[in-house]
């Protein structure tokens, strides 16, 4: 571990989010804690975009839960030279549950890209447990293996103390197929799974649940270069667990890279929508929006789910990506002005639209009892997808009306005020409060 | 208006399609509290500026409407009646007001006449104007069918006309999805000659309380007073006719009687639902596509059974009638007038009824909850209370412990507002002018 810096400069990140094929709702969770930390210079990046060059425009790279193997194959070994450049340059990983396993050594096609870490995990086994609940999510297949799943909902985490990441201290974040890990330096360790919660639920015995998780870690910290590797086992980022939250933007802060990513005039390029053309747009999104929760909420009532790719759907997810738009509209339509690049406001609506018309698709489907799978694989890549670009288009407006504001400008021009930064919560708390 | 309001009224004009929306002024709510106190207002305010015959139709919500307040299910449609020239208010019950009350807006206007069949589709605070052209001719039946299916939600509420209201008969009804409503002032005639074929609406909003921990507490008192009042336990339409002093339908119903309903949070269920076509006490999902009809209004029941019909014949003329779009009171009492007791032959003559019916009353409210009752001015009064607050306006004619002093202070409780005995009078006087 690096000696403790006694004071840092702090500057708002630029962080791009993970939002492409094999993501899961959970990247949401990224960006609304990032948007009560009052960082909004977010980008929302595909495979393709991340193949490109993209990353050289960020800070931090933010890979949420899902499917990691189908985020491995879509970014390929591409993608993986291009994370591999971005984290040695200096840039930041934070994986969560599927994007921690990615970055793991394996020796699995597509996986073997990206043996950046050599953590081993404990959930792994050649013969399966018997399942306690929920037998469709305690596993995936490992090729000739398992990753089982041992509990799910919020565990206990017990924080290292080490240096400059606080004290040490016990909370508590939710595990959802995350990995407990075990490495050969103990210092790259900043929690330890320590105990179960009354909201745990276990999918297997409690016994072999304990063997597997306690005393392992749940989050490390890997050097690469000039950059790391941030890695959870459980979702710190879920907003219903602040204090997980903290810990999370405490880390990060700290091992931004020295050298901050080059920061775009917000304007640039940009179409600016006032007034009527502002109110029309909006109306047009809100108008699918609304569509699309309504039918939905409907779905939410019916015994249907899918299996896209190694992980299971069920309905409700719907409308976590419909419900977590439709909580920021209307802040939108209070913004003065909407940065758009050309046509993406219509985009925007007319992927909105087909949003509406794949749901109310699987409804006629489960009317008719057809299958629909195919139906929810394509909804769910366009739930990405709209939220990814509305959230562009919401930040992009937002950081543009905050970089307006005396304080903000400064922060967005690359100015910066020096603040005392010690490990503890305190400064990131005051964000969030 | 911050508190148990949308803030929104909508003005809708079908001779341009133009929708204008104006905030809800708290200086209008503190002057007509709500419900028929503002809708007749609104209705004064827009009939000079109209171009039919009839003026305009306001939908809207009483001020408690859709709160734990018990009864709190009532929605108000206020137009003047073709049957009796007067400016008159309908109850929209079940869960039409409810699904209003959480639609974005507080009071709709609906000006003016199409220049071809349209519909209304209120969600979310949007209200679209859309064509009806594949709607029209169809019965209501068939519409609501239509219009769930294509928007993909079957709680979409739906106030349609049938072909009564098409051919523009003065005894046409606005029904309810699929079951008569309380429109005994053919209403239905002026949809027709609005060419508006339905209002579909869907609330997925939510509202805020200003009060909200003193409020649940007084509701709680209120439905630990009203569950200890024996005459408020009665369920089903034949136990509320008798409790009001009607004829007891018990005998009569009780072989076909398959289930109550209750409206939206109102503790009698007014409504029974008979298997006209199935087996009642059919103990598995029926595979009968219409196995029966949900009685909704106790005045035609009570009139067919003396002019001597069967509880079945009487659900198979009363069906006819929803899906036609046609008063079942005027028709049960047309029938019996011309001795007719087939349901077939009775539903042959719906097209050249006419009017006057003495079922139509002679109130400004419908006599839809005159059941047993005289229609004087305590029972108007009681009444106008309902209509003003949204409550259920059988149930609150039942409910006598709930004061008006109690419900003036609940509506305080919730807007932070304050409404004196006083107003109420001066809105009640209003409203019967």
């Amino acid at each position: 571990m690096e000696s403790r810096r006694q004071e840092t400069e702090f500057r708002i990140p630029k962080i791009g989010i993970y939002t492409g094929k094999g993501a899961s709702h959970s990247w949401l969770w990224f960006v609304e804690v990032f948007e009560r930390l009052g960082f909004y210079d977010l980008s929302f990046l595909t495979e393709a975009d991340l193949v490109k060059d993209s990353l050289e425009n960020v800070d931090v790279l933010a890979v949420s839960g899902g499917d990691t193997f189908a985020i491995a194959e879509a970014l390929g070994p591409q993608g993986a030279s291009r994370l591999k450049t971005f984290i040695t340059r200096g840039g930041l990983y934070l994986g969560s549950c599927a994007g921690a396993y990615l970055p793991l050594n394996s020796s699995k096609e597509h996986l073997n890209h990206f043996n950046f870490v050599p953590a081993k995990i404990t959930n792994l086994t050649k013969t399966l447990p018997e399942a306690h609940g929920m037998k469709e999510k305690f596993c995936t297949c490992y090729g000739c293996s398992f990753i089982f799943h041992p509990v799910r909902e919020a565990i206990e985490v017990t924080t290292s103390g080490l240096p400059p990441f606080g004290a040490s201290t016990t909370l508590t974040a939710p595990l959802y197929g995350g990995p407990p890990m075990t490495v050969t330096n103990p210092a790259t360790i900043l929690a330890t799974y320590t105990n179960f919660t009354d909201k745990t639920l276990f999918l297997v015995d409690r016994k072999l649940a304990e063997n597997t998780l306690l005393g392992n870690a749940a989050v490390i910290r890997e050097k690469m270069g000039h950059g790391h590797l941030h890695l959870y086992g459980p979702h710190f980022e879920h907003p219903h667990f602040r204090e997980a939250n903290l810990f999370l933007a405490n880390a990060m802060m700290w091992d931004l890279p020295s050298q901050a990513a080059p920061t775009a005039n917000p304007e640039d390029g940009m179409d600016i929508l006032s007034g009527s053309e502002k109110q029309r747009f909006i109306r047009d999104f809100k108008r699918e929006l609304s569509n699309s929760r309504i039918v939905a909420a409907g779905l939410e009532m019916l015994p249907l789910r899918w299996t896209i790719g190694s992980k299971i759907y069920e309905t409700g997810k719907i409308r976590v990506f419909l419900e977590a738009l439709w909580q920021r509209i209307r802040s939108f339509e209070k913004e003065r002005l909407i940065l758009v690049r050309a046509g993406q406001d219509d985009l925007l609506v007319q992927t909105a639209l087909h949003v509406t018309k794949s749901i109310r698709q699987i409804k006629k489907g489960w009317d008719q009892k057809a299958d629909t799978l195919k139906t929810a694989t394509l909804l769910f890549n366009l739930l990405n997808k709209t939220s990814a670009l509305f959230l562009e288009i919401y930040f992009r407006s937002k950081f543009f009306h905050a970089a307006s504001a005396k304080i903000a400008n400064a922060t967005a021009a690359g100015s910066v005020r020096k603040i005392q930064y010690e490990g503890s919560y305190g400064q990131i708390k005051k964000m969030v409060a | 208006m911050e508190y148990l309001a949308s803030d929104k009224i909508a003005i809708v004009d079908l001779n341009t399609g133009d929708i204008t929306e104006d905030e809800l002024d708290e200086d209008l709510v503190l002057d007509k509290i709500g419900g028929a106190g503002i809708t007749k207002h609104l209705y004064d305010q827009h009939s000079a500026a109209h171009d039919t015959e009839n003026g305009p139709i306001v939908l809207g919500t009483g001020l408690l409407t859709g709160t734990l307040v018990p009864g709190s299910s009532l929605g108000v449609m206020t137009a003047k009646s073709p049957s009796t020239g007067k400016v008159s208010h309908v109850p929209l019950s079940l869960d039409a007001g409810i699904e209003l009350k959480y639609s974005g807006f507080d009071y709709i206007v609906i000006k003016g006449s199409a220049d071809k069949p349209v519909y209304l589709w209120i969600h979310d605070g949007i209200l679209d104007i859309n064509d009806a052209g594949d709607l029209w001719g169809k019965d209501t039946w068939a519409a609501t069918d239509h219009i769930r299916d294509e928007m993909g939600d079957d709680l979409i509420q739906v106030l349609s006309i049938g072909q009564a209201g098409e051919n523009a008969s003065d005894l046409a009804q606005i029904g309810i999805n699929y079951w008569q409503s309380a429109d005994r002032f053919g209403f239905g005639k002026l949809c027709g000659e609005k060419n508006l074929k339905l209002i579909a609406i869907r609330g997925m909003g939510l509202l805020e309380i200003s009060e909200p921990e003193a409020f649940v507490e007084d509701c709680a008192e209120l439905i630990a007073a009203i569950r200890s009042n024996t005459t408020t336990q009665k369920q089903g339409i034949a136990a509320v006719s008798a409790a009001l002093g009607e004829e007891d339908l018990g005998d009569w119903l009780e072989p076909l009687t398959h289930r109550h309903m209750a409206c939206f949070n109102t503790p009698v269920a007014t409504n029974t639902f008979l298997f006209t076509d199935e087996d009642p006490a059919l103990l598995e999902e029926t595979t009968v596509t219409e196995p029966g009809f949900l009685f909704t209004d106790i005045f035609p029941l009570v009139v067919l059974k003396k002019a001597g019909l069967s509880a079945k014949d009487a659900g198979l003329v009363l069906k006819a009638c929803a899906k036609y779009g046609i008063d079942g009171a005027a028709v049960a009492e047309l029938s019996a007038t011309s001795g007719l007791t087939d349901p077939a032959e009775i539903e042959k003559t719906f097209p050249d009824l006419k009017g006057p019916v003495e079922s139509a009353g002679e109130s400004v409210f419908s006599p839809w909850a005159a059941v047993g009752q005289d229609i004087n001015a305590n029972w108007e009064r009681r009444q106008a209370v309902a209509y003003i607050l949204g409550l259920h306006p059988i149930w609150f004619q039942m409910a006598t412990d709930l004061t008006e002093e109690k419900l003036l202070d609940l509506a305080g409780l919730g807007t932070e507002m304050e409404f004196t005995p006083d107003t109420l009078d001066e809105v009640i006087a209003d409203i019967l002018a």
